[in-house]
């Protein structure tokens, strides 16, 4: 029975294992080489309203925010809708959800920013925010999907026979089955939310999105480079986190 | 038969011609006949290629430069809506544009490399047009009193509130009350020595006195209007949301920001063999006020209007030609 399961669970294999020790490394060389190269140089009065250390600290900080927010609705609101469209009643609703986060992928996240200011009139952080977690959405929600439809039907009737009810054969069978699923899926929304993190400054909420734009109109590469690699290095390091939480949270017996 | 494949090919390569960006450029869009522009003798039947910009504002001022040489006679080419300046400065320098109208301040600090701007605006025209003709042979005739550069402006209710009119008072605002001065910029603006630092040090406050918000340009308007978003916003003086959303542009008093304002430009040699052009167009370039191009601007970005139709227009109601 089990390895029914194991044969189609995303596994850790030795080669990502090693991958998780070196990740946080690179990132740390890569992330320093690049502030040291942009610090230590000179710079023009322009350059250094962006390139000093409370400025980036706070961006990066910023940056860091956003995503973690995106995370936080992403995961709020991916999992129990997955939950959902899969449950035996609700299966009409799959394609309107798959088709709103389907929508939410495919429009140009600089478009839903700039929409969802005009709609509120507002600006700010979950201005910045509500569009890229709209965009990361889908992966979270199709994988939980995914992961709940593989599950072994005759594991489901086990738990039946075991007397299950119904909320039981789900947070006990199902949902354990479907978190290599999740959390492969909560990975790519990770990366995707760390990337496009760089537009939510458009909407005054921040982020790195500032020195790369900055960079590239003023036609400064140092600021656009210091921008796009601290952005890639954060990519990377959510990339390590999320590939952690798979090391750590998926089922024992799906190790 | 061997008359007709003739014109047929003729026809062809007509069709070719047009049809091929890179040489030929188009004509005038509308025929237009002479108003108070008269006639001129020099110019009857000159081949003129007239160049602009891509943006709004440079394709209209395009039009209305080839609508004014038009009128005077001129067999007008254009070659309106080159992307960028510095190609747009690169095809007039070859000579592949005749004529097109520059800014004063952009040449002065991208094409002259200069990092800071003359103060006053006479005192800048003079200082560019002296300098580019001895450099690149490039003629500058008298500027218009048309100014696109970088400005503060405010939504009417905030203005009523803090009574703040010129960047002075608005120095005094931060100074006192930081926290009615919320002001957005975009990240240029944010960081450029001509731009909010420079400004924060000519007018003598402390720039992170005040909250700045970044957003994006085109947003910085919008919510400028909306009022409690951004008590105030960086705008660029003669942009068409000004009149649409009924912003009121603060005067820069100390003169700190740069002066762009809109020059013909052309070669020594083309000047000097066609003088009469310098007559011709200072009318129409002493007509061109902040007013009555960021009407013009507005007709175009915001209620979608084609910009050589508004050009004509705005040729028509100041009588410099008549309709054809």
């Amino acid at each position: 029975m089990t390895t029914a399961v194991d044969s189609t669970a995303p596994k850790t294999t030795p080669a990502e294992r090693l991958r998780l020790l070196i990740q946080p490394a690179l990132v740390l060389i890569v992330g320093a080489a690049v502030i040291y190269w942009a610090f230590n140089r000179d710079l023009t009065a322009t350059q250094q309203e962006n390139i000093n250390v409370g400025n980036v600290s706070t961006l990066i900080w910023q940056h860091l925010l956003i995503t973690f927010a995106v995370t936080a609705i992403v995961l709020a609101v991916g999992v129990p809708l997955g939950v959902l469209v899969t449950r035996p009643g609700a299966k009409v609703l799959r394609p309107l959800f798959i088709g709103v986060a389907n929508i939410g992928q495919a429009a140009p996240a600089i478009g839903l920013l700039v929409l969802l200011f005009l709609w509120t009139a507002k600006t700010g952080f979950w201005i910045g925010v509500l569009p890229i977690a709209l965009y990361s959405l889908l992966p979270v929600l199709a994988s939980t999907i995914l992961g709940l439809d593989q599950v072994d039907r005759s594991l489901m009737d086990a738990g039946r026979g075991l007397g299950m009810a119904r909320g039981a054969l789900l947070f006990r069978v199902e949902l354990p089955l479907a978190v290599p699923y999740i959390l492969a899926g909560l990975r790519t929304s990770l990366v995707i939310a760390v990337g496009t993190a760089t537009l939510s400054f458009l909407v005054n909420a921040g982020g790195l999105g500032i020195l790369i734009d900055t960079g590239y109109k003023l036609q400064d590469n140092v600021t656009l480079i210091l921008g796009s690699v601290l952005a890639v290095c954060l990519a990377l390091l959510v990339d390590w986190f999320g590939g952690l939480a798979e090391f750590f949270l998926n089922p024992k017996g799906l190790r | 038969m061997r008359r007709v494949l003739g014109a047929v090919v003729a026809a062809m390569c007509a069709l070719t011609l047009s049809a091929c960006g890179l040489g030929s450029g188009g004509t005038v869009p509308f025929m237009v006949a002479p108003g108070s522009i008269k006639p001129n003798a020099a110019l009857e039947g000159l081949k003129i290629t007239v160049g602009s910009k891509e943006y709004t504002e440079q394709v209209i001022m395009g039009y209305i430069l080839e609508y004014t040489l038009a009128a005077a006679g001129a067999e007008v080419r254009d070659l309106t809506g080159i992307v960028g300046s510095r190609s747009t400065r690169e095809a007039q320098l070859r000579g592949q544009v005749d004529v097109a109208y520059e800014f004063t301040g952009n040449a002065w600090i991208n094409y002259l490399g200069h990092e800071k701007p003359i103060p006053d605006s006479r005192e800048q025209y003079e200082a560019v047009r002296d300098e580019d003709l001895e450099r690149n042979d490039m003629v500058w005739l008298p500027p218009g009193p048309m100014d696109d550069t970088y400005a503060l402006a405010a939504s009417r209710k905030v203005v009523e509130r803090t009574g703040v009119r010129t960047l002075s008072q608005y120095a005094d605002l931060v100074k006192t009350t930081p926290a009615a001065a919320k002001t957005c910029v975009d990240t240029e603006f944010r960081a450029r020595q001509d731009g909010y630092p420079g400004m924060a040090a000519a007018y003598g406050f402390d720039p992170a006195r005040a909250q700045t918000p970044v957003l994006q340009v085109g947003i910085i308007y919008q919510a400028t209007a909306y009022g409690d978003q951004c008590d105030f916003g960086e705008v660029f003086t003669t942009d068409g949301r000004i009149a649409a959303l009924d912003l009121v542009v603060l005067t820069d008093d100390k003169q700190f920001f740069a002066h762009y304002n809109p020059s013909v430009t052309m070669k020594r040699d083309f000047f000097d063999a066609h003088p009469q052009i310098a007559e011709v167009t200072a009318p129409v370039t002493a007509a061109l006020t902040n007013d009555a191009i960021i009407e013009m601007n507005k007709q175009v970005d915001v209620e979608g209007r084609d910009p050589a139709v508004v050009a004509r227009d705005w040729m028509l109601a100041e009588g410099f030609v008549t309709e054809r």
